[in-house]
């Protein structure tokens, strides 16, 4: 075995140029500000819409029970959806950057089975009462229509609740569980070394 | 942010040269390194010294590096700033570039285990990094030193 290689001696010979720090610095608050606008545009869009919701509740004085259920399912759908979408982006916010790499690598795998039971079940109830809500809802002013019309406005919306269930739903499920499994399967990988 | 300046200091060669073992592209490894420094950037006022601050700093920069096939599509290249200076590429000896070749090639927590050694971090407080004991850390910088020593052989240099 040659002994004379001088590794440390190898290894501290490379060096990079280092970049400005404030440069940097700027770099940070800008991706800042971005995540954080993205954030509260979809907060602030389920909140309008949930406040036009309960607008109408008010300037329409619905008469059925069915209504009223029906508008408290979609804004508690929408509430879910927030509290879910909002809780997966502060799981990373707590500090586990500075734990020792094996701690990290199993903080990190528990991370990504939270998100995986997220991002399948609150979506499928997020689309159950959205569209219970809904149903419920269109009740009252669809009973005072004719039959026919009764019929097509339920056919719509139907239409458009088993597009989403057997369409949007899956895709969007899918894809998001491709990118959380590979990720599983690879940071899974990176633990077993440690404990090998 | 004067105890970030030093740290930047202090530090950034150090980590560049873990990333750049973990990845062997300097450009990624630069990116990496940044990463690195915005977390410490972020995380700085909640660090306490119960921990030494360069065994903290590169428990961030090796998770970051973890977690690196993950990140690998989040950051477009050039949204970090860019490097004016037009450098030449230092280490661009063939033995340099063969060891961290070598390095890069090793299993991934190898790659991290041995770049803080080669950094002269002492095995106890790699320990501390990886979260393994002593004696494993030991064993494994044998074994992984016995590797690159093959390699080089192999290569005849």
């Amino acid at each position: 075995m040659d002994n004379k290689i001088n590794f440390k001696d190898l290894w501290a010979k490379q060096t990079s140029i280092e970049p400005n720090p404030g440069d940097l610095l700027l770099q940070i608050s800008k991706m800042k500000r971005s995540n954080l606008r993205k954030l509260i545009v979809t907060n602030l869009m389920l909140v309008t819409v949930s406040a036009f919701i309960i607008l109408i509740w008010i300037y329409y004085q619905p008469q059925l029970v069915s209504t009223k259920v029906g508008i408290l399912l979609i804004i508690l759908s929408m509430t879910i959806f927030l509290f879910a979408y909002n809780r997966s982006y502060t799981l990373f916010k707590e500090d586990i950057n500075s734990k020792s790499n094996t701690d990290y690598l199993k903080e990190l795998l528990a991370i990504k089975s939270k998100q995986q039971f997220m991002h399948t079940t609150m979506l499928n109830v997020y689309f159950i009462l959205l569209s219970a809500g809904i149903g419920l809802y269109m009740y009252e002013y669809t009973s005072r229509m004719t039959i026919f019309w009764g019929i097509v406005a339920y056919g719509i919306t139907l239409i458009w609740i088993l597009f989403n269930w057997f369409y949007l739903r899956p895709k969007q499920i899918k894809k998001q569980q491709l990118k959380l499994d590979d990720m599983i399967t690879k940071f899974k990988k990176l633990n077993n070394q440690l404990e090998a | 942010m004067q105890a970030f300046a030093d740290i930047y200091k202090t530090y950034w060669q150090k980590i560049f040269r873990l990333c750049m073992g973990y990845v062997n592209d300097a450009d990624l490894a630069k990116d990496m390194a940044q990463e690195t420094f915005i977390i410490v950037w972020e995380q700085l006022p909640k660090f306490r010294n119960e921990a030494n601050i360069g065994t903290w700093i590169f428990r961030i920069a090796s998770n970051n590096c973890l977690r690196h096939i993950e990140k690998l599509n989040r950051f477009p290249r050039g949204e970090l700033p860019p490097n004016l200076a037009d450098e030449k590429i230092p280490g661009s000896e063939p033995q340099i570039q063969f060891l961290y070749k070598c390095i890069a090639e090793l299993p991934e927590t190898d790659r991290i285990i041995i770049s803080l050694e080669l950094e002269n971090i002492k095995q106890a407080e790699i320990a501390t990094i990886v979260g393994l004991s002593e004696s494993n850390i030991r064993v494994r910088i044998h074994r992984i030193k016995e590797k690159l020593h093959q390699k080089f052989a192999a290569n005849g240099q």
